[in-house]
């Protein structure tokens, strides 16, 4: 079975398609600029070289059927006739509380997935978007929508409701949601066969650190609680974004320099966190370089943003009455030891060791990271979205799941 | 509606409140002037707009290089023939207006739609030199266009339904709340704000209090977010009388009669923000300078 996985943006399109039967991406790439001039497709088949092409690509329906026509291209192509892709994986970043797993696409669930573009105003619009282009491109091709948020479902209210009027939750679904879900689900089950042994015996802090990072406590494969909340905005120190913060700050702020909702809200989203701390850029890497080179303020946003994600480690830890694995992943989580190791510093206490060597190899690949003789394992695991996508859509389409 | 090809003539403050406001959407605008270099000062206002709108934390340097990659300068009509839509923002004068409306009618093709940014002149005259009277419409917004949420859809007695929902359309896509409204003197925002900044001049003449004190009742009284003078001085005194000289004439009602301290700064040249002094005074970037107010002693009735 070859599925194609769709996760649509404003602006641009990310695909891969899959062979199922043997779990490979025969392909990926994605479309940039949508709707604007310039717009570029770059796809990339699993065996030959990257291609760009650019072109005229007004809107996502324009957009998914260049992604069909380059799927089906004699040079750069994977397969031959539309017929060979028999379902689309799409990513979905808000399922609310209605939607807890993954859903085959029905007119019904599509008005619902319209009506939480409340809860993701930036997101949902454009996953239903590459939805109905996919309606218009792929007619009668069975879609498949993989939620974000799904794999928080099972938090008990003590995790997810806040300390304000409990009307507010009625009324306009104020909770926490967590986000990166599928990320998280992923890396918790990769983790568990690494280890060899079972989901269900586990107990484990799952860290996403991307542009947006977050932190799941994953109690026997299930999350019982995420750092990130209403939206991607709380919990741990993000590149440009604030995290968990006295919410008085903004009010006062928004009273000091006449701020309105917008310029406060790009304020937390955009200025904060680690540009904002250290004035020198959101990217891990080049804060690194800046700290090493003497800058002060790098070094206190790197500081910070390690010290942040080992207090919720802590806090998870007792959550879940004792933790057997600290699981790092995403761009950060993957690929920067130092990281990884400042975050674990001062954790013997606990059982937790990092084997410095293993630590500094593991670079976008999976390992274990911790000494043989650590109590709590640590590892570095890519995160493959897409790959979980691919299996519900899959799984959707034969039925197992209903 | 795909609007993904917007041009707007005339590059002024409302064509680069429109440019800037349409670019942050996402959609690509070319900003049209007579000659490329006035174009192109238009686009570098934008730019000052954006870095202001940085030092408020509302965008990024990375959103301003984007929104103003979006906004190419253009001093060749021609270009309106690739345009979904057509937004004619230059001055306020019938006959500039309807030569330019018959040039774009010759050029473009017919199912392309003319919006006109107009707030005072008759949106069915302007149509009447076209052979599209059923796709021109008024959308009257107001300044600044990045900042203020909300756009006069004015339709013209020709205006077609489908016309108003396009436009109306392509004001959710800027994110402004659009009102409808029917064509009369000042629609409904000039028509009801103009009168309250002279009514507020009166109370000043007539020494009932001080400018400050003026403003400050108005917006803790009744949530203004700038008081009723220095509102008139953001928009400019000379602008505010010649609206209530405007309604005035169409209207034949005194209550219209512009307040005669009015009158008296727009002959001395304090026409508000503009020029550093109206009812207050301003530094060169258009802040406020704080202090004393006893200037405008001279405009009260002594008692």
């Amino acid at each position: 079975m070859n599925i194609l996985v769709l996760n649509c943006g404003s602006s641009s399109i990310k695909y891969q398609f899959f062979d199922m039967d043997k779990e490979v991406a025969l392909a990926k790439g994605m479309i940039s600029r949508i709707g604007m001039t310039g717009a570029v497709l770059t796809h990339k088949p699993f065996d030959r070289k990257e291609v760009k092409v650019s072109g005229e690509i007004l809107d996502h329906i324009v957009a998914t059927s260049y992604v069909i026509s380059i799927l089906l291209s004699a040079n750069h192509g994977v397969i031959k006739d539309k017929s060979e892709i028999h379902a689309v994986g799409h990513r979905v970043v808000h399922g609310g509380e209605q939607f807890t797993q993954s859903v085959l696409i029905t007119d019904e669930v599509m008005s619902e997935i319209r009506n939480l573009i409340d809860l993701a105003p930036l997101h949902n619009p454009h996953n239903l978007r590459g939805i109905q282009a996919c309606n218009k491109t792929l007619p009668n091709i069975p879609q498949v929508a993989v939620f974000d948020t799904a794999f928080h479902c099972m938090m008990p209210p003590t995790a997810y409701i806040y300390g304000i009027p409990h009307v507010l939750y009625k009324k306009y679904g104020i909770r926490r949601y967590g986000f990166h879900g599928t990320s998280h689900f992923y890396v918790s089950e990769r983790a568990a066969e690494l280890l060899g042994k079972p989901l269900n015996q586990l107990k484990m802090a799952t860290c996403h650190l991307g542009n947006g990072a977050s932190i799941s406590a994953v109690n026997r494969g299930i999350s019982i609680d995420t750092s990130m909340g209403f939206t991607p905005l709380e919990g741990l120190l993000m590149g440009t974004r604030s995290g968990d913060m006295d919410p008085a700050i903004i009010l006062h702020i928004m009273g000091r320099e006449e701020l309105s909702l917008h310029e406060a809200n790009t304020l937390m989203n955009k200025h904060s966190g680690m540009i904002g701390i250290s004035g020198v850029s959101s990217d891990m890497r080049e804060i690194i370089d800046a700290a090493n080179a003497g800058h002060t303020n790098a070094k206190l946003a790197l500081d910070i943003y390690c010290y942040r994600l080992k207090k919720y480690i802590g806090g998870y830890a007792m959550a879940m009455g004792g933790l057997d694995a600290i699981v790092f992943t995403a761009g950060i989580g993957e690929n920067s030891p130092l990281v990884r190791e400042l975050t674990c510093q001062g954790l013997d206490f606990i059982g937790v060791e990092l084997d410095k060597e293993k630590n500094s190899t593991a670079i976008g690949k999976e390992m274990i990271i911790s000494s043989d003789s650590s109590r709590i394992k640590v590892l570095a695991i890519p995160t493959n979205e897409e790959l979980v996508i691919a299996r519900d859509t899959k799984d959707i389409i034969n039925g197992i799941i209903k | 509606m795909p609007a993904n090809r917007i041009v707007i003539v005339g590059a002024g403050v409302m064509g680069q409140g429109l440019a800037e406001t349409i670019a942050t959407t996402g959609t690509d605008v070319i900003l049209l002037d007579r000659t490329i270099k006035v174009a192109k000062q238009g686009i570098d206002r934008i730019a000052d707009s954006l870095n202001h709108a940085i030092a408020r934390w509302a965008m990024t340097e990375a959103d301003k290089k984007a929104i103003l990659s979006r906004v190419s300068p253009s001093a060749d009509l021609q270009i309106a023939k690739e345009a979904s839509i057509v937004i004619e923002s230059i001055p306020e004068n019938l006959r500039l207006k309807r030569e330019l409306f018959q040039k774009l009618d010759d050029l473009c093709p017919e199912e392309t739609i003319f919006i006109t940014n107009t707030a005072t002149l008759s949106i069915t005259e302007l149509a009447a030199v076209t052979n599209r009277s059923d796709r021109i419409i008024g959308m009257h917004f107001l300044n600044p266009v990045p900042k203020i949420p909300v756009v006069e859809v004015v339709r013209g007695l020709k205006t077609s339904d489908d016309t108003y929902k396009k436009a109306s359309e392509f004001a959710d896509l800027l994110g402004k709340t659009p009102v409808l409204v029917y064509e009369y003197p000042g629609y409904v925002t000039t028509r009801i704000i103009v009168p309250l900044l002279n009514e507020a001049m009166h109370v000043l003449m007539e020494g009932v209090s001080t400018a400050e004190d003026i403003d400050t009742a108005m917006k803790l009284g009744y949530g203004f977010n700038v008081g009723p003078l220095a509102l008139a001085d953001m928009m400019g005194l000379d602008v505010v009388m010649s609206w209530m000289e405007n309604l005035l004439a169409e209207l034949s009602e005194h209550k219209y009669n512009p307040c005669p301290i009015l009158r008296k700064m727009v002959r001395a040249g304090h026409l508000g923000v503009k020029t550093g002094q109206g009812f207050f005074k301003y530094d060169k970037d258009g802040n406020r300078l704080p202090g004393d107010y006893s200037q405008f002693d001279d405009y009260r009735v002594k008692k």
